[in-house]
């Protein structure tokens, strides 16, 4: 294994990120976010912001990512990293940490993200750590600290990997703050070949189909509106696909809805389903068992709906509303109406 | 009916829960199911075996009885079922019950966990029913093994009106008794029952443990943990309240309250 | 087909309480469980051998008491399990956990499919799949939904993600890591179980693996906690919101936009 041990510990420099697209090709708005918070560290640091940008064309990418933080860009082209695959992603990305030499890492802690991040760590035996909400440079040592929920955000540990090389951490959409564009920000983008050797034992990609109903990306959404068991049937979520949709959101559902077939598993949240960080979660008849607050204990404002206000889900709400959904809810949609508010679909 | 309903009367129900699945002491669990269920046969009681109770994963009683030779009388079980299984199971344990000879199944929502499966309407041919309650299981089990006499719950708690409708479901479903909620007094809800159904079996269950503060959760209002409470006695004031109807006896102490109930059987049967 | 599928124990969810100061979950860790997820990886493992012949094998690391996981994955249709379980092993992180795996798997030999649930509850990583991937220099795939051909020489999945759906093929040797919606695990039955609590399951130490004693355990792991502190409040205040429907709607929307949330 050609490991960054520490031996050569000194000679690892940079903070990299590794950039995020869109299946269209676009960025993900998570990779500005991590050039966001990578500049506070590399600022601490004294160094620089690299973005590695892997895909079939990153030549409109790489000035963005520029804009927005990067001092270099590693642009890769290749025909097949227009889908995600693990092997060869992993491969490139081994090969040029080894070449450049990163003293910190960050990744998107998107499903590529948590699947191609490991893996990396896995082959360079360094520390990865998922899931940070807050990244540091620790004073004295220099290394850096991430700080991450532990026991279903029960504590939050902070943890260290600062005898490897790479320091790597993943970090959720929606938690770091991006830069604003600042189109006269210079850089350098460097083109790295895609090598024989990479393209060697990789998966085969088939087909990759993005889902047109577009209320289920649960993870980018900043408004959803979930619900519970209370919700009593596939009809009841048709109400909740009004609101959701009134209000610019996606739909979510406790366990109980799904398991029930109301709704389909990806617009499950919680333990078994997505966590999420949305800026308004609004439950409808979900009573709060463990296993959902957890997934969605992050949301920055969170309403209740719901007839019995003694549930945790009411306890733990900015806002409960007590009373029966099915009343309430063709009431909000009127006073949304009444407001002029109407995004008319969800806009991920 | 009448003579389900003598059958019923002659029969005390005893509530008997088969062991847990994560039990660290399995064969020990078996063995003591096994002489619960041998001593319930031997009086001439019902046994009652529940599924997956409080969403607890237990074993299935039919299965218990078949993996451990137990000899039963199978008109003496009544096995419990719930909406919380996949249809293969299902119709695993209503023909491993047939396989037995047992007939009396008691059908109810149940309690879900995380780990169980929920029957969907589909499993249960109620394509037009959001989710499968007991009326959806009841009809079900009547339609496709009508060799069963199926049984439905009734919960004296409930707003009486919304009870009524849902019993009156039950029962077109093919419900043909019904075991109450566990009362511990004369009740208003159970009183319209008898009075309006003056046909329908009914089994009043009869709560057996001395913690009567774990009832709260059922009735819907606190009682205290101090609470006095003497099961016998209340037992024994119900069957005078309600002496047309059944027992059924939860969570029955066999060491000390058994031998009394089964005193209190040869003295009715007198 | 031989399959190994990797199972965690975890502790339980337990009851949610909430502290009405900071609005967060009280969390009483319950008792020990199969990690939810893995339960999907075991069922699939059992339904592949169904179909194909073969074997199941699980695998777990931890304390003795892991045993228990292991036989419910028995009584599931697992075929034998081994524990890796040594004072070595403790602190282990996921890189350390996941070299001892695959050390474990290459132990096995033979190993043509590896399954793991998309992560463990405790942690919530989803690190150790694609460490063991790694380590073995296999083929992975994650978030797999559905497993649409088991195939000679190689398997084709459908795995998920935020936006949707691909189809992917690997070669064997290959892992998959399963999310909850690819199968309703099966209950076990008693005769299963009973046979299940019979059966030995061996426990492996790093010297039967040949572990090298420099990767594996606390102070071989990469990553070292710190310290641990209370999450912040999520703001004490609960605005209750009651009345009638219209008036609830109208103080609600009101608030909504107050709030700039719409």
């Amino acid at each position: 294994m050609k490991l960054l041990n520490e031996h050569d510990r000194e000679s690892c420099r940079n903070v990299w990120i590794i950039s995020e697209f869109l299946p269209d090709g676009e960025l993900h708005a998570v990779s500005f976010e991590l050039l966001g918070a990578a500049r506070t560290l590399a600022e601490e640091l004294g160094c620089e912001v690299w973005a590695a940008a892997l895909g079939r064309d990153v030549s409109k990418a790489a000035p963005q990512l520029i804009s927005r933080g990067a001092d270099k860009v590693i642009a890769v082209e290749d025909g097949r990293l227009e889908y995600f695959n693990d092997e060869f992603e992993c491969n490139i990305l081994e090969r040029l940490v080894c070449k450049y030499r990163p003293e910190i890492l960050l990744g998107a802690a998107t499903s590529r993200g948590r699947a191609l991040i490991p893996r990396l760590a896995g082959k360079l035996y360094c520390g990865l750590t998922a899931d940070c909400t807050g990244l540091s440079i620790d004073k004295e040592t220099g290394v850096l600290l991430q700080t991450r929920p532990a026991f279903g955000g029960n504590i939050m540990a902070t943890i260290q990997s600062g005898g490897f090389r790479p320091q790597m951490a993943t970090v959720r959409p929606k938690v770091m703050k991006a830069l604003e564009a600042d189109p006269i920000r210079t850089g350098e983008i460097i083109y790295e070949a895609v090598t024989e050797k990479d393209g060697e034992k990789i998966k085969e990609i088939i087909k990759a189909v993005t889902e047109a109903q577009s209320n289920v990306n649960l993870s980018d959404a900043n408004i959803i509106v979930s619900g519970g068991r209370a919700v009593k049937g596939p009809e009841g979520f048709r109400l909740l696909e009004e609101l959701a949709s009134r209000l610019g959101g996606a739909v979510g559902a406790s366990r109980a809805a799904v398991d029930s077939g109301w709704i389909a598993y990806p617009h499950q949240v919680g333990q078994t389903g997505q966590t999420v960080q949305a800026d308004l979660y609004i439950a409808c008849g979900i009573s709060g068992q463990i296993q959902h607050l957890i997934g969605m204990q992050s949301c920055k404002t969170i309403v209740a709906i719901d007839k019995d206000d003694s549930t945790p889900m009411m306890q733990m709400a900015d806002i409960a509303i007590k009373g029966d959904l099915f009343e309430i809810i063709p009431k909000i949609i009127e006073e949304l109406d009444k407001n002029g508010i109407n995004k008319g679909g969800n806009k991920q | 009916m009448n003579t389900e309903k003598n059958y019923l009367h002659k029969s005390y129900h005893v509530e008997i829960i088969p062991p847990k699945q994560d039990s660290e002491k399995l064969e020990e669990d078996l063995i003591l199911f096994s002489s619960k269920l041998e001593r319930v046969m031997n009086s001439g009681f019902t046994a009652s075996i529940t599924d997956n109770a409080m969403g607890l994963l237990a074993f299935q009683g039919h299965e218990c009885i078949e993996e451990l030779g137990i000899p039963i009388k199978p008109g003496q079980i009544l096995i419990h079922l719930n909406t919380f299984h996949t249809k293969k199971d299902l119709h695993e344990i209503l023909t491993g019950c047939l396989k037995l000879g047992i007939t009396s199944i008691l059908a109810v929502s149940g309690d879900g966990s995380t780990r169980l499966p929920k029957l969907s309407p589909a499993d249960v041919e109620a394509e037009n029913a959001a989710s499968v309650t007991s009326v959806e299981l009841i009809s079900y089990i009547r339609k496709n093994f009508p060799q069963f006499r199926v049984g439905a719950a009734f919960n004296p708690y409930e707003p009486e009106k919304h009870e009524f409708e849902k019993l009156d479901r039950k029962l077109a479903a093919g419900a043909s008794f019904v075991i109450t909620q566990p009362i511990i007094d004369r009740n208003a809800a159970v009183d319209r029952l008898l009075r309006e159904y003056p046909e329908l079996p009914v089994v009043i269950e009869a709560w057996m443990s001395k913690k009567l503060y774990l009832l709260s959760d059922v009735v819907g209002y606190p009682i205290p943990e101090d609470a006095e409470y003497d099961p016998i006695a209340t037992l024994q004031k119900l069957e005078d309240i309600y002496s047309g109807c059944g027992s059924y006896l939860s969570l029955l102490g066999f060491k000390t309250q058994y031998p009394i109930i089964e005193e209190m059987a040869k003295e009715g049967a007198v | 087909m031989k399959i190994a599928v990797c199972v965690k124990q975890v502790p339980a969810a337990g009851d949610a309480k909430i502290n009405p100061e900071t609005k967060r979950i009280i969390r009483e860790g319950g008792k020990a469980v199969v990690n939810p997820f893995d339960l999907y990886a075991i069922e699939e493992a059992v339904r592949i051998k169904e179909r194909t012949g073969g074997e199941v094998i699980a695998l777990s690391m931890g304390p003795e008491k892991a045993k228990a996981a292991l036989t419910e994955a028995l009584s599931m249709g697992v075929d034998r399990a081994v524990l890796l379980s040594d004072r070595a092993f403790g602190g282990s992180d996921t890189w350390a956990t996941s070299y001892a795996l695959a050390k474990a798997i290459e132990k096995i030999g033979g190993v043509d499919l590896i399954l793991c649930g998309k992560q463990a509850v405790d942690g919530d990583t989803a690190q150790v799949g694609a460490g063991i991937a790694a380590k073995l220099d296999i083929m992975q795939a994650a978030n797999v939904w559905r497993i649409e051909e088991i195939g000679a020489d190689t398997v084709t999945v459908k795995r998920i993600n935020e936006r949707g759906w691909d189809v992917v093929r690997l070669a064997y040797p290959a892992l998959l890591t399963v999310v909850k919606d690819i199968n309703i695990p099966r209950i076990p039955k008693l005769r299963d179980a009973r046979a299940a609590r019979r059966a030995e399951i061996p426990v492996w130490k790093p010297e039967d693996i040949g572990a090298d004693p420099d990767k594996i355990g606390l102070k071989s792991s990469p990553t070292q906690v710190v310290k641990t502190a209370p999450p912040a409040a999520r703001g004490a205040e609960t605005l209750k919101i009651d009345g009638s429907s219209e008036e609830a709607a109208n103080v609600f929307v009101s608030e909504l936009i107050r709030r700039k949330l719409v």
